[in-house]
C-alpha cells in the first residue's frame, strides 16, 4: 500500500528517515535503509538538512525506489530559486517520487558552508502553492505544462514553537496551499500534543508526530537549550539518567514506544514520523516494542 | 540613509601608494551622521595622511555628495586645489565616490569607506537595516516590519520552525520578525491580514542596475 492510500485509508502509518551521507560511500545509509524495508510505510530523504552539504535527496529517493521502498522527497527552499525547484520536481516526477515534504530549510549558517548565499526565492507556503499548480498542469507563473505531476504533497509544523499562535496560523496557510499531510518537529509531551491535535484535527490533512530518539539524558539537555521548539520534560531526562550511560538509549527507545503506543491507543494523530537521528539501526526495535510490528 | 564604515586605513594608503597629493570629499548628509565623512573626519584624514608623507590640496564638504551636479557646482570654487591634486579620496558613500568618478574624468577617486546598507539611526551612531530597496513594498501587508529585511531567510507567511521565544535561529541577537510582526499586528488589530497567503516576490522589481526618471517627457524636449 503506498505512503498516501495508507494514510487515507486511517492506518496508524509510519515514517522514518534517513540522510545522505556527504560523500558518495552509501554502503551505510543503503544498509539502514534495507533493515526499515517492508517495516516503514515511507521514508523520508533529507535535502542538505542543517545547511550541511551532502547528496542530494532526489538522487537517494531514486535509490530507494530501486530497492521498492517509497520515498518522501524533502524539499527546501534554501538552495534553489523558484526555477530550480520547479524544474526539480518535474524531474523527480519522471522518476517516479510521488511524495514530497515542502519546507523553508535551515538557514546556511547552521551549516558548514556559511557563507553560501541563502536563496529563499519563495518559501514553505508557497513551494506548496508551487506543487499544487504543476499537480494541475502549470507552472508558477501559470505556464501550461506538458504533462503534470501527481505528488502527495506535505510540510511541517511545530506544535510547541512559542509564540504558538504565528505558528498556526502559518499552519493554516499551508493547508490552504494544498498540504495533505503533516510530519511534525519533535514532540514529547503528548498532554500537550493533544491540545494542539485539538486544533490540528479541524482541518482536512492527516498529521504525523514527529518523535526524536533520545539517546542520552545529555542528548535531552543539549535540545532543549540550543533546538528551537523541542521541549524534553524533566520526567523524560531523569528516566534516562536513572537508566545509567549504558541503557540510556535502551531507555529512549523505550520512551519513544510508549509515546508511539499512546498516540496510536488513544487515536491522537494519524501516525508517527520517527526520527532516529544516527541511530536508524534501532526503529525496528522502537517498532517492535511499540507493537507495529 | 545610507549607512558607511571607515575602510581599515592601511588599505587605503595601499591604495594610494602611487599618489601624493589629493583633494578630499565628505558628504554633510548619511556620511556626516555616521561620523565617516563630515567636517571633523575630513579633518583628521588630512592630518592622517600629511602624517604619512601626503599633500591635501583642499577638501570639500558637500550639502549631498550623491548629488551629482549640485557637488560639480560646489566643486567650482576649488578648481585650483582639484587641479593640483593627483588623486581623489571620497569620504561617504559608493554613490558620493561615483559622483566623483563622473566628475573627474582623468583622475583617479579612491573610497575611504565601505558602504553597507540603507539603515535607521536608532540612537547616535547606531543603525538598523530596516528596508532592503526590494523594489515591492510589503509593509502595507505585514504591520508596517519588513520581514524582507528583518528575516535572515526574508520569509513572506510567517515564522519558520527556528523561531524560538521571539529570537531567530540565525543570531539570539535577532528579533524573530515574524514574532514581532504578530505581535504588532495583533495589537493594532490586523490579524486578518496576517492571515493571507503572501505571493512569491517579484525580484524583477529590484533588478540591477535600476533607473528612474519621472521628468515630464514634454519637459525632456524643451
Amino acid at each position: 500500500m503506498s505512503f498516501k492510500s495508507a494514510l487515507e485509508s486511517g492506518k496508524f502509518t509510519v515514517t522514518a528517515e534517513v540522510g545522505p551521507p556527504k560523500g558518495t560511500d552509501i554502503k551505510k545509509i543503503l544498509h539502514e535503509a534495507g533493515m526499515l524495508k517492508g517495516k516503514v510505510d515511507a521514508l523520508n530523504v533529507t535535502d542538505n538538512q542543517s545547511a550541511v552539504m551532502r547528496i542530494n535527496s532526489m538522487s537517494f529517493c531514486k535509490l530507494l525506489l530501486d530497492m521498492g521502498q517509497e520515498p518522501i522527497l524533502q524539499m527546501t527552499c534554501r538552495d534553489r530559486n523558484r526555477i530550480g525547484l520547479q524544474s526539480d520536481l518535474l524531474g523527480a516526477s519522471i522518476l517516479g517520487i510521488k511524495n514530497v515534504l515542502c519546507m523553508t530549510g535551515d538557514h546556511p549558517n547552521a551549516g558548514d558552508h556559511k557563507e553560501a548565499k541563502p536563496v529563499y526565492d519563495i518559501e514553505s507556503v508557497q513551494l506548496l502553492q508551487v506543487v499544487d499548480g504543476l499537480n494541475n498542469g502549470r507552472d508558477l507563473m501559470g505556464n501550461d505544462l506538458q504533462g503534470a505531476t501527481d505528488y502527495y504533497q506535505g510540510a511541517v509544523v511545530t506544535p510547541e514553537a512559542n509564540p504558538i499562535e504565528p505558528q498556526m496560523m502559518k499552519f493554516e496557510k499551508k493547508v490552504k496551499a494544498g498540504a495533505k499531510f503533516f510530519q511534525t518537529q519533535a514532540i514529547y509531551d503528548i498532554d500537550k500534543f493533544k491540545v494542539f491535535m485539538s486544533d490540528a484535527r479541524k482541518f482536512p490533512v492527516k498529521i504525523l508526530a514527529g518523535l526524536v530518539l533520545l539517546k542520552s539524558a545529555g542528548m535531552a539537555n543539549f535540545m532543549n537549550k540550543f533546538v528551537p521548539g523541542i521541549t524534553v520534560p524533566q520526567e523524560l531526562i531523569d528516566e534516562l539518567k536513572a537508566a545509567g550511560k549504558e541503557k540510556a538509549l535502551d531507555k529512549g527507545i523505550d520512551i519513544m514506544a510508549r509515546h508511539i503506543r499512546q498516540l496510536k491507543d488513544e487515536n491522537i494523530c494519524d501516525g508517527v514520523h520517527i526520527m532516529a537521528i544516527g541511530a536508524e539501526d534501532k526503529v525496528p526495535a522502537i517498532m517492535e516494542r511499540a507493537g507495529l510490528l | 540613509m545610507i549607512i558607511t564604515k571607515k575602510r581599515d586605513f592601511k588599505d587605503l594608503m595601499e591604495n594610494l601608494r602611487n599618489y601624493k597629493s589629493f583633494f578630499l570629499i565628505g558628504c554633510s548628509e548619511c556620511a556626516s551622521l555616521c561620523g565617516t565623512g563630515g567636517e571633523p573626519e575630513l579633518a583628521a584624514m588630512k592630518e592622517a595622511l600629511e602624517a604619512e608623507g601626503k599633500t591635501v590640496t583642499g577638501t570639500l564638504l558637500p550639502k549631498t555628495g550623491c548629488q551629482t551636479l549640485g557637488t560639480k557646482i560646489e566643486l567650482k570654487k576649488d578648481k585650483e586645489a582639484c587641479a593640483k591634486a593627483e588623486a581623489i579620496i571620497v569620504m561617504s558613500c559608493g554613490a558620493g565616490t561615483q559622483s566623483a568618478v563622473e566628475i573627474f574624468p582623468d583622475k583617479p577617486v579612491f573610497p575611504s569607506n565601505d558602504s553597507l546598507f540603507l539603515g535607521n539611526m536608532t540612537r547616535f551612531q547606531m543603525f538598523d537595516e530596516r528596508c532592503s530597496l526590494c523594489g515591492k513594498c510589503v509593509l502595507d501587508k505585514t504591520g508596517g516590519i519588513c520581514p524582507v529585511t528583518a528575516c535572515p531567510k526574508g520569509l513572506l507567511n510567517g515564522p519558520c520552525g527556528g523561531t524560538d521565544n521571539g529570537k531567530c535561529e540565525v543570531s539570539p541577537d535577532i528579533e524573530c520578525a515574524w514574532v514581532r510582526i504578530y505581535e504588532r499586528m495583533k495589537k493594532t488589530d490586523q490579524l486578518e491580514d496576517f492571515k493571507k497567503v503572501l505571493e512569491p516576490k517579484d525580484w524583477s522589481a529590484s533588478r540591477k542596475p535600476a533607473t528612474l526618471n519621472t521628468r515630464d517627457k514634454k519637459e525632456e524636449k524643451k
